[in-house]
């Protein structure tokens, strides 16, 4: 150190027989110099150190699923402070597959698995060894733009058959039949209804096609007959769409196209985490003990109990489908991940070790965050059984992870799933029948409904004929208070109509163009006021000289 | 040129070296742009085997059921390249005139190197751009609407499906169009206009400018009777060379568009498509038949962008303005 302070205290000194300076002061310059050139020494040991230290993990790429990419992103910044450089790229599930069968990415991520048949042709397995991996559950959601008299609605029910009918093309309008009778206290305006699809391939088309598929048969192959594909069609990895709907690219692409202020009367199929980041609110799905119900962590893993798990750990949904309890959501599903297990092409016993760190990172401490992003934690026998699987990654750690320390939500001690358990029981308003939940969903859970009449009969703006009508007709006069709602709920009625009046807006949609407008008729009145004794002036000057 | 005696040395070895070196990398570009071609005709070819000329009049992208062609995707690239070629050029002859004839000093080097600048950003960033402000925050479907109230009698304005005295209606069906794809790739496409433009409006000769102003001319008629005719051919060649540019365009289009397989004559109403944005929707989940089909489909493009560049250079090597000027 001193040595590398002394030329510069040398050059004090000479500089000092000039203008003299305080022995401090020049004590501190040497110092000064000494330091800064230690720090750029450490900078550089700092920066030759880095890479050194990151060598430990080879980075790693994978594609796929943009489904579960909300996880696996959050997840890849929590390893980045370990040097574990993780690229994904979320281009769906279908290209997630194929490109781990051509060799170019080290992992990929899909919600179905190789070997399904998608309108007459095979998806075969890749030739280099494989191995499935579930990362994560969830509810594939269905996010909805609309609004009633200009105020967003965030309560909205669905039935099974109501959403096939509405991706389907059957049901067109929001003030349809069945739609209100899934919503008796919601007024719904005559507008079109815009289903939004998937234009690429999608692991989200796959999930909600297999289950239209496996639901509502019928409905789904009158569907595929009308847009020419084969029937019996199955499921599908690219919607096929139909005039009126609108195709977008990506999750993040239909979940920005309905969270768009102009595009009301929206609706979409996508992951729920996509719902929550937009503020959005999503439709609750009937489930076969007759409740309507969110897409939350412990709904999914209630439904996901009666999920089928296979050899190869992929699953069978019939089930879940099926689930007769009363906090099932019935579209959850797992995602899985694609990992090799061979040294093939350009995966090498690093890039194995590196996957495997991450494997065993999001398999235990990442499910903690599954359900604030909006997912569902694995499940006890699930982690167990991906632990395996990291053991078959060439150039993975063996090693025995203690799945009690995880802080997994779904852990207990003799192995039945805790979130599941602990589920709360959906509100007494959440079942179908003549009343609805006030409360919003997803993304707009702080956003509640106003709530109008339903079946009740006391509604003022019936008229005095109706009132009369409906009296000589014999139903019983509207019914009391709510207890969930606190609202006024209707009695068992089905043949009422609502003739509750909804306003209308019709003002100008977007203020902004309403301030260009009045600034440009603003400026125009001036222009004729003063423009005309201007230009005669200047003219008049003119023809003078 | 020709006939004038010889003013220079004959070649030595250093020359010798260098006129060869040039030579090499002209021959390698047109290689590579040979391999291109070759390339996509080798993989596109068993597609192409199968579809014959229905590839080019099969409105519908099934290639694994064997139908598939390319009568919706090719006019609808045409109609985004045309909406963009009308939003840039009008922009792109302003701006270049606006440079090269009325800015000098500070302001001209800022202003050109700001539209370079504009061609410099990502693609991927005026598609957010238009996807999230252009449609989603400003609402350009309110021109839309607009337009198609007062232009529906157009058919190319037209919008079905639309009622404009529906006050529930949403703005939906103006949405993901050709027009605001065609917004988008015009920004795109307008600094490379305009840059061509203008370097011909500042070769005009000055000794024409001169005698304009001689004559009494006013700036602008100076620049009617000398600037404009002079640059025509710089124009047509940089609205070609933007042309080819716009047909090409991939992501903004692919983020913007609603994709749809049956050609969409009304540019205002949702659900448009072009080559290249199918071929990026379609690349990540074709089967090897899928990928030879789009291979095709790109063939076809490339000869088509081929066609219009050669055109475009052909049209700036006849002009006045990409010869020698006199001035």
């Amino acid at each position: 150190m001193k040595r590398l302070g002394a030329p510069d205290s040398e050059v004090d000194e000479f500089r000092g027989r000039r203008e003299p300076e305080t022995r401090q002061l020049r004590d501190f310059r040497s110092r000064g110099a000494a330091s800064v050139l230690g720090a750029l020494l450490a900078v550089i040991l700092l920066a030759l150190g880095q890479p050194a230290l990151a060598a430990d993990f080879f980075p790693i790429s994978g594609a796929g699923s943009t489904w579960s990419s909300n996880a696996i992103d959050q997840w890849r910044k929590n390893v980045a402070q370990y040097g574990m450089k993780i690229n994904y790229s979320a281009n769906g599930s279908s290209d997630g597959r194929n490109q781990f069968k051509a060799g170019t990415v080290d992992f990929g991520v899909s919600e179905i698995p190789y070997g399904l048949t998608d309108g007459g042709v095979t998806d075969f397995p890749p030739t280099r060894g494989f191995a499935y991996m579930p990362i994560v559950a969830g509810g594939t959601s269905f996010m909805y733009n609309l609004s009633i008299g200009g105020k967003r609605i965030t309560n909205l029910r669905l039935a099974g058959d109501t959403v096939t009918k509405i991706f389907t093309g059957a049901i067109t309008n929001w003030n349809d039949p069945a739609i209100k009778a899934d919503n008796p206290q919601l007024s719904l305006p005559a507008r079109k209804i815009v289903p939004v699809v998937r234009s690429d391939g999608s692991g989200t088309t796959a999930q909600f096609t297999t289950y239209m598929a496996n639901q509502y048969p019928d409905l789904w192959n009158a569907y595929c007959a009308k847009v020419g594909r084969s029937t019996p069609c199955g499921f599908t990895s690219i919607y096929p769409p139909s005039p009126g709907m609108v195709p977008q690219a990506q999750s993040v692409g239909v979940s920005g196209y309905v969270s768009q202020e102009g595009n009301d009367g929206t609706i979409t199929y996508v992951e729920y985490s996509y719902a929550l980041n937009k503020g959005f609110p999503v439709a609750k799905l009937l489930n076969k003990a007759g409740y309507y119900v969110e897409p939350t962590a412990s709904n999914v893993a209630v439904a996901l109990l009666s999920a089928q798990i296979k050899p190869d750990l992929t699953q069978e949904l019939g089930g879940v489908y099926n689930n007769g309890d009363n906090r099932t959501y019935p579209m959850s599903s797992y995602s899985y991940m694609i990992v090799p297990t061979k040294l093939e092409g350009n995966f090498s016993e690093s890039k194995g070790y590196t996957l495997g760190e991450f494997a065993y990172y999001f398999l235990c401490e990442g499910q903690q965050q599954a359900d604030p992003l909006g997912y569902s934690p694995l499940p006890i026998n699930l982690v167990r059984a991906g632990l395996d699987q990291v053991q078959r990654i060439p150039g993975s750690q063996k090693k025995s992870t203690d799945i009690s320390k995880c802080n997994n939500p779904t852990f207990s001690a003799d192995g039945s799933n805790t979130l599941a358990a602990k589920a709360p029981q959906p509100p007494a308003c959440d079942k179908k029948g003549v009343s609805q939940c006030a409360t919003g969903t997803g993304g707009a859970k702080s956003s509640s409904t106003a709530l109008t009449g339903g079946g009740s009969t006391g509604d003022g703006s019936a008229g005095g004929g109706d009132a009369a009508t409906d009296g000589s007709t014999g139903d019983a006069p509207g019914g009391g208070i709510d207890p969930d709602t606190g609202l006024p709920s209707g009695t068992a009625r089905s043949n009422s109509t609502n003739a509750a009046a909804v306003p209308v807006s019709l003002s100008l949609q977007n203020s902004t163009w309403q301030y260009v407008l009045i600034g440009l008729a603003v400026a125009l009145l001036i222009g004729l006021l003063v423009g005309p004794p201007l230009v005669h002036r200047y003219l008049a000057a003119r023809r003078a000289s | 040129m020709a006939g004038e005696r010889r003013t220079t040395a004959l070649p030595g070895g250093i020359d010798r070296l260098y006129r060869a070196g040039l030579r090499t990398a002209g021959v390698i570009v047109l290689a590579i742009m040979a391999t291109v071609g070759l390339f996509l005709l080798d993989r596109g070819f068993s597609a192409l085997a199968v579809a014959k000329w229905r590839f080019l009049s099969t409105q519908n992208w099934q290639p694994d059921s064997h139908n598939f062609g390319i009568a919706a995707v090719l006019p609808g690239t045409l109609l985004i390249a045309g909406v963009a070629i009308v939003v840039a050029v009008p922009l792109a002859i302003g701006m270049a005139l606006f440079i090269s004839e009325y800015l000098t000093g500070w302001w001209q080097r800022t202003l050109t190197s700001a539209v370079d600048l504009m061609a410099a950003v990502p693609s991927v960033v005026f598609g957010l751009w238009g996807f999230h402000f252009l449609q989603g925050d400003i609402g350009i479907t309110d021109l839309s609407a607009w337009l198609a109230r007062y232009l529906g009698w157009i058919p190319l304005f037209a919008v079905t499906g639309a009622d404009p005295d529906d006050p529930l209606a949403s703005r939906t069906v103006y949405t993901s169009s050709t027009f605001i794809a065609g917004i988008v790739v015009g920004l795109m496409v307008m600094p490379i206009i305009c840059a061509v433009m203008r370097e011909a409006f500042s070769q005009a000769p000055a000794g024409e400018r001169e005698g304009a102003y001689a004559l009494g001319a006013t700036r602008w008629g100076m620049i009617g009777a000398v600037v404009l005719p002079f640059g025509r051919g710089g124009m047509i060649g940089g609205t070609m060379l933007g042309l080819g540019r716009a047909m090409g365009e991939t992501i903004a289009v692919y983020m913007i568009v609603a994709a749809v397989y049956r050609f969409q004559p009304h540019i205002l109403q949702n659900g448009a498509n072009s080559v290249s944005a199918m071929i990026a929707l379609q690349y990540g989940s074709a089967s090897q038949f899928g990928l030879s089909a789009l291979m095709a489909a790109g063939l076809v493009l490339f000869l088509l962008t081929l066609v219009v560049n050669f055109a475009a250079s052909a049209v700036i090597a006849r002009s006045r303005s990409g010869q020698m000027s006199e001035g």
